[in-house]
């Protein structure tokens, strides 16, 4: 994955030197006439998952569109493993792809639709591969019914099982975990790590955080067509510099701490409540120093010093928000 | 477009035909058309029963009125506006899409079933009534019923190529078909002869001459020049339908 970026930072980064870049977009746009849908996006990924957020409307879909080759860029550059995907199929020999709609041919049995992908693939044991597929995503035991009779989450699984029954090197998903149940969702989870730990570059859209976080740090914030943010969320909330930190603290005496860090100017406001003493700080690195020399010469015990907006949930609020 | 798909192209040919066959015949206006498939045979039953043996009488009202009419251009209007047509409205065609295939090896797989299934409908429906009402006339009869199916053959080829090849432009191309075929055919064709050049029901018709002059006094076009404008025709809209599939774009959707 790249290194963090400053929000609203949208130019090309550079990731570890040795390794390539599986996706690459150098100043891509992407507009329908007078609506831009991908504004001057550039980014990338490596090997690994990467999370796309964004609100709808936020251009997730285009772009994933203008990776898979179904749509080209009108201004920039799109590269997959060093190739332009648009008009070129035999880069889909390295590419998966899981469409957002849910529609699967329905009088095809689970594993028909698999091993009809695994045939149009060329692989070689279609079958085989498409059997191991579907035990990947745990479909085993309805892989003999007709897909009509699938759930929205089975739906889900066996497009995924058709998009990776050729191991592709990229695989892109756009809203991979709709109409899963929790179980599923954490199952397919696991499974994009797995993938990822084996050196697979695995790019998925989602509108639900907490799904992106629980995946994975990387991620990918679209915005009105802007690429606002990416990289690890955690790193682009400490560059988040305009916006205090709030660290909430429980000690043994919440008033006498309270006192102490007021002292100190990293410390923009400090409030005491029931649950324990609120403080908000621009420097968190700074305060983490503070609070701990402060506790010791007020001679007060420190129970608990928590992040209260260090989340992805925090970090998407404020990218989309401002 | 990339050179290295051609080997697994040609070997997906026929995945691609079954998947499209298993749509064609799902689906419940495949019911109806059988249906219509079946009025000629029932027709030639009736011609048997009152007599009427004769090659005349029933070329002109039954395969005349119905056949070549009606039951040709609608059933290969439906196969190859549908081939492609419904997978593109539901989306499923990312999963041909996204594949190292050739488009052509795509768009032969999807014209091939097609056709096929078109032919096996108005060849079956024609054979059998020629059978029925037309053979027991002797050679004449015979020789109506092979040109009568050649006729079919052709213009299902022709009808499937066109309309597949539209459905890639427009998503109205049933529409535009049952247009072509009421007006450009049915009523234009009769005031301008001259547009018999742009009538698939005239290759068809003139492709039948081949065999035997079948009692319509319509056929405009000779039997070579019938093949070459539907050669012509079938292998510009399959080419044209490789082309555009080449530049198909899925929409950005709703984010």
């Amino acid at each position: 994955m790249t290194a963090p970026l400053a929000p609203e930072a949208s130019g090309p980064t550079t990731g570890a030197p040795a390794a390539p870049s599986a996706i690459e977009l150098v100043h891509a746009a992407r507009w329908y006439g007078n609506v831009v849908a991908v504004n001057d996006v550039s980014f990338t990924l490596g090997a690994g998952v990467t999370g796309l957020l964004g609100p709808n409307g936020a251009g997730k879909t285009t772009l994933l569109h203008m990776l898979a080759g179904f749509l080209a860029p009108s201004a920039g550059a799109v590269r997959v493993l060093g190739r332009t995907p648009h008009r070129d199929p035999s880069v889909y020999r390295q590419i998966g792809l899981v469409p957002e709609r849910e529609a699967v041919y329905p009088f095809l049995t689970g594993l028909e639709y698999v091993r009809f992908n695994a045939r149009l693939q060329g692989l070689r044991n279609a079958d085989g591969a498409a059997r191991a597929a579907i035990v990947r995503v745990g479909l085993e035991d309805a892989m003999d019914r007709p897909t009509g009779t699938y759930s929205k989450g089975m739906r889900q699984r066996v497009k995924v099982a058709g998009s990776l029954v050729h191991d592709p090197q990229v695989l892109l998903l756009d809203e991979p975990f709709n109409g899963m149940d929790p179980r599923q969702r954490i199952a397919m989870m696991d499974l994009l790590g797995q993938l990822a730990e084996a050196g697979r570059t695995i790019l998925f859209s989602s509108h639900v955080l907490e799904e992106v976080e629980r995946v994975g740090t990387e991620i990918l914030v679209m915005v009105a067509g802007r690429l606002a943010a990416s990289g690890d969320y955690r790193a682009i909330r400490a560059l988040m510099t305009d916006r205090p930190h709030t660290i909430t603290l429980r000690s043994s005496d919440d008033r006498r701490l309270a006192t102490a860090l007021m002292r100190d100017p990293a410390v923009f406001a400090v409030e005491l409540a029931e649950a324990g003493l609120s403080v908000q700080t621009a420097q968190l690195g700074a305060f983490r120093r503070l609070v701990a020399g402060a506790s010791r010469s007020a001679g007060v015990r420190l129970f608990e010093v928590v992040s209260a907006d260090e989340s992805l949930e925090s970090v998407f609020d404020y990218l989309v928000r401002r | 477009m990339s050179g290295n798909v051609g080997e697994s192209s040609i070997g997906a040919i026929p995945e691609i035909a079954r998947i499209t066959l298993r749509q064609l015949l799902g689906r419940r206006r495949t019911l109806l058309l059988v249906l219509l498939a079946t009025l000629p045979v029932l027709l030639a039953v009736a011609f048997r029963a009152a007599g009427e043996t004769a090659v005349q009488p029933f070329t002109r009202r039954v395969f005349d009125t119905i056949s070549i009419t009606i039951l040709l251009p609608l059933v290969a209007i439906l196969f190859g506006s549908g081939a492609f047509g419904a997978e593109i409205d539901d989306g499923t065609i990312v999963y041909l899409l996204a594949k190292p295939l050739s488009r052509w090896a795509v768009v032969a797989g999807k014209a091939l079933s097609a056709m096929a299934v078109a032919i096996l409908l108005t060849v079956g429906s024609t054979a059998l009534a020629g059978i029925i009402d037309l053979v027991p006339a002797g050679n004449d009869g015979v020789l109506a019923t092979e040109a009568q199916a050649l006729a079919m053959v052709v213009g299902s080829v022709c009808y499937v190529s066109l309309f597949l090849a539209l459905s890639l432009f427009t998503r109205r191309a049933l529409v535009i078909g049952v247009g072509y075929m009421l007006v450009w055919e049915g009523a234009l064709s009769f005031i301008l002869p001259g547009i018999a050049n742009l009538s698939i029901r005239q290759y068809a018709l003139g492709a039948a001459e081949a065999i035997y002059r079948l009692p319509l006094q319509e056929a405009r076009l000779s039997a070579d020049t019938a093949f070459v404008l539907a050669g012509v025709l079938v292998a510009a809209s399959l080419a044209v339908a490789t082309w555009r599939l080449m530049r198909f774009e899925l929409p950005g959707g709703g984010d």
